[in-house]
């Protein structure tokens, strides 16, 4: 009987009151903490309306469809295209720099970042000084310096040189011959799609052949000369739907073909030169957190100093370096926004003019934010993939 | 996990969305860090009591009563425009706009040294100004519509009448605007400057080079990366004086191509304050039409003239006593400005002059001008 009614008491002790249970305060603290986060962004949020409308300034995005009222060079934009045009002009022109600058600043950091490593004493300590100098100096430092020391000292264009009837060198830009669609450049662009998909296939087939039989693949001749056939068939079989021009300087005035300008080479270069620092030491401390024995072993099966860095350490390596070079790129991405310093016209840089032209800025600002983030989350999913790819099976 | 994904997803929208809101302010705030040392620190309260305009754009009207309290302006300016607003090698700012800045001082304050200098870029203007980081803006900005209508500031007497010019190398063979088909043109980005040019240049074909910063832009401009330079003439007219090579390695074209009424402004709202910086203009305007200099002005508070006396607050005026015509400052508030500044011509000898603009539209009415001011009675 006594025993039956200590029991339930000691039932009750393993379920304390609520505002003693565990689990109860776990589910109330963290509600407790989105409620306070709400209200603080309620709070930013009502201020925010509260002065804007105190100083009768425009609360909405009608901003958007108003007029932009100025002209962004190097397009075909016209200053009565409404401002969401401008900034779609300027997205355009941040990847632009974005994504070529990610390709180029991967391939020259991890040249460098290996060249770390080199048992050549030159190398190892060119490699060393290239990052030191460049990892400690800002970014926005060097894309001036390109800019106002290099790309402005290039000749005027009153001495620009031509080379061959096909390019011309100026500090206004470096100009190529370029084709302009003058026919069905639709269909030629899916041809080149079809074709370059083909390619892959082509080269992924050869592979399999190769590690099927052990004859050599070649897999790279066979899906250069699929591409080269292709877009050769393509552009004939479509009526030579792209003409080329070669730059003709006349004057001071260069016409045709296509201008790689001053500020965008400053730009990418700044960032490219700044970032493969960053990511030559990712690829250093991930080629150095490889375990020794995987180099031994590499070195035991009579593999070259090539082979071994190209098929055993590189692959697991980089299973480490992705992370960290993911936030690389996020970086490249985001520091692209210093553009506007030399007048090369990125997402920032047209905010901004749209911003000084009477359009409000709160608004402006939070579209600026959204665009970025858009990228940002963009690179964020790519890089989660491959790192999903590349993480090792059953480990978390 | 898809459901946490989606959560933490939306708190990062929420938190940027939170960074934002506090941006509007907080973009301006950032400004002090920007400008750095380069102020010259009048008045060390003033942090205090910007916290407080920023936070509470309610409490509208009372700007003046605090600007009275802090005992100092806080005015926005240019740093890099000769003439105009430049900050020297002592670090002292001089020029026309700054000596604005001081006649609003000795007007309000009764003294033209009590006014704490912050440098702004064009963008970031407007912004500082209705956040509370500057009482008032003397930074050659332009009136026009749509400032008046969505920035929410509001312009007193326009104080220099200007026009955009182009500029190019003397050596060039450009004599007209429409031989710059074709070529590159340097402009200061975020001012009106971009959008004049894109007007005039509807039908031409040129390509816009454009610096937030005008040391890279005369760079760009002196390498030949631009064929020429736009801006208002008046700036043109000081940069040129400045260039490293001399003013006379280049050549202002005479077509004038906008009218560019430059001026102070204040905060939307600011009644008090308003009427005061605008007679603080109007006195050196004032000034010049009654002929009160800096020199005798001593002289003119005995005048015989009561238009005047009336003018310096002095008794025995017009209506006979001293004239309070209610606009929230001293009655003799204008001795303070004239002792301390000048009159309208003083300004115009001391800085603008030296940079060989001729007076032109700002020169009194009397002379065919544009500077006018209402009677002082």
């Amino acid at each position: 009987m006594s025993a039956e009614q200590a029991a339930p008491s000691y039932r009750r002790q393993t379920r304390p009151p609520p505002w003693r249970d565990v689990r109860v305060l776990r589910v109330a603290g963290q509600a407790l903490f989105l409620v306070l986060i709400a209200w603080a962004l309620w709070f930013l949020f009502t201020t925010l309306l509260t002065n804007l409308r105190a100083l009768s300034l425009p609360t909405s995005f009608d901003y958007l469809e108003q007029p932009t009222r100025v002209d962004i060079r190097d397009t075909d934009f016209n200053p009565s295209q409404p401002v969401k045009d401008a900034l779609a002009v300027g997205l355009l022109n941040t990847v632009r720099v974005a994504a070529v600058g990610i390709v180029i600043a991967t391939v020259l950091g991890t040249v460098i970042g290996i060249a770390r490593l080199s048992r050549n004493w030159l190398v190892r300590r060119a490699a060393a000084l290239y990052v030191e100098l460049l990892r400690n100096v800002p970014v926005l430092v060097i894309i001036i310096f390109l800019y106002t020391a290099v790309m402005l000292r290039l000749p005027p264009i009153s001495e620009a040189l031509e080379i061959a009837g096909l390019v011309v060198f100026s500090n206004r830009g470096l100009n190529v011959p370029w084709g302009d669609g003058v026919g069905n450049v639709g269909a030629f662009t899916v041809a080149l799609l079809v074709v370059a998909a083909l390619a892959i296939a082509v080269a992924r087939w050869r592979t399999r052949r190769s590690d099927a039989t052990g004859e050599p693949s070649h897999r790279f001749l066979y899906g250069l000369g699929v591409l080269v056939a292709g877009v050769v068939v393509a552009y004939f079989a479509l009526g030579q739907p792209v003409a080329f021009t070669a730059p003709v300087l006349d004057d001071r005035r260069v016409t045709g073909g296509i201008g790689l300008g001053p500020e965008y080479a400053a730009l990418l270069f700044g960032l490219v030169l700044y970032t493969a620092s960053h990511i030559a030491e990712i690829v250093r401390g991930s080629i150095l957190a490889v375990p020794k024995g995987q180099t031994e072993a590499a070195s035991a099966v009579g593999l070259t100093s090539w082979q071994r860095m190209r098929y055993v350490i590189l692959p697991q390596s980089l299973r480490i370096a992705v992370p960290p070079l993911a936030n690389q790129y996020l970086n490249l991405t985001k520091n692209s926004s210093l553009a506007v310093f030399i007048g090369y016209f990125d997402l920032t840089r047209i905010t901004q003019q749209a911003i000084a032209n009477g359009n409000p800025a709160p608004q402006a600002i939070l579209v600026l934010m959204g665009c970025y983030l858009a990228l940002s989350l963009t690179i964020a999913l790519f890089s989660n993939m491959a790192n999903r790819r590349l993480a090792l099976k059953g480990s978390r | 996990m898809t459901r946490y994904t989606l959560t933490t997803l939306l708190l990062v929208v929420a938190l940027a969305t939170a960074a934002c809101t506090s941006g509007g302010g907080g973009e301006a705030g950032d400004d002090p860090g920007l400008a750095g040392g380069s102020e010259v620190a009048a008045g060390a309260p003033s942090g205090e009591s910007e916290a407080d305009t920023g936070g509470s754009g309610a409490a509208a009207g009372a700007l003046l009563e605090e600007i009275r309290s802090r005992g100092n302006l806080l005015c926005g300016v240019n740093e890099a425009v000769p003439g105009f607003g430049l900050q020297n090698q002592e670090g002292d700012f001089e020029g026309f706009d700054i000596d604005i800045c001081k006649a609003v001082a000795a007007a309000i304050l009764g003294d033209a040294e009590a006014v704490e200098y912050r440098p702004l870029s064009a963008e970031q203007r407007f912004t500082a100004l209705q956040s509370g980081e500057v009482d008032v803006l003397s930074r050659n900005t332009t009136w026009t519509a749509s400032r008046d209508g969505t920035e929410g500031v509001d312009f007193v007497t326009t104080t220099f009448y200007d026009g955009q010019g182009i500029m190019v190398k003397a050596d060039s063979d450009f004599q007209a605007i429409e031989d710059l088909e074709g070529s590159p043109i340097c402009v200061l980005s975020g001012t009106t400057t971009e959008q004049n040019l894109a007007t005039r240049f509807a039908d031409i074909d040129y390509e816009p080079v454009p610096s937030e910063d005008v040391e890279v832009l005369l760079q760009s401009f002196e390498e030949d990366r631009c064929d020429a330079y736009t801006s208002d003439r008046s700036q043109l007219a000081g940069l040129r004086s400045a260039l490293p090579d001399g003013a006379d390695s280049v050549r202002i074209l005479d077509e004038v191509f906008s009218k560019e009424p430059l001026g102070p402004a204040v905060r939307e709202g600011e009644a008090d304050l308003f009427d005061a910086v605008n007679w603080a203009v109007l006195t050196l305007i004032a000034a010049e039409e009654f002929g009160v200099t800096s020199d005798n002005v001593e002289d003119m508070t005995s005048s015989e003239d009561p238009a005047i006396l009336a003018f310096l607050g002095q008794a025995g005026g017009v209506e006979g006593a001293v004239l309070d015509p209610g606009l929230g400052l001293e009655p003799d508030f204008a001795v303070d400005v004239i002792s301390a500044v000048g009159n309208y011509e003083e300004i115009y000898e001391r800085n603008i002059a030296p940079l060989e603009i001729p007076r032109e539209l700002n020169s009194l009415y009397t002379d065919g001008g544009l500077l006018y001011a209402p009677p002082y009675r």
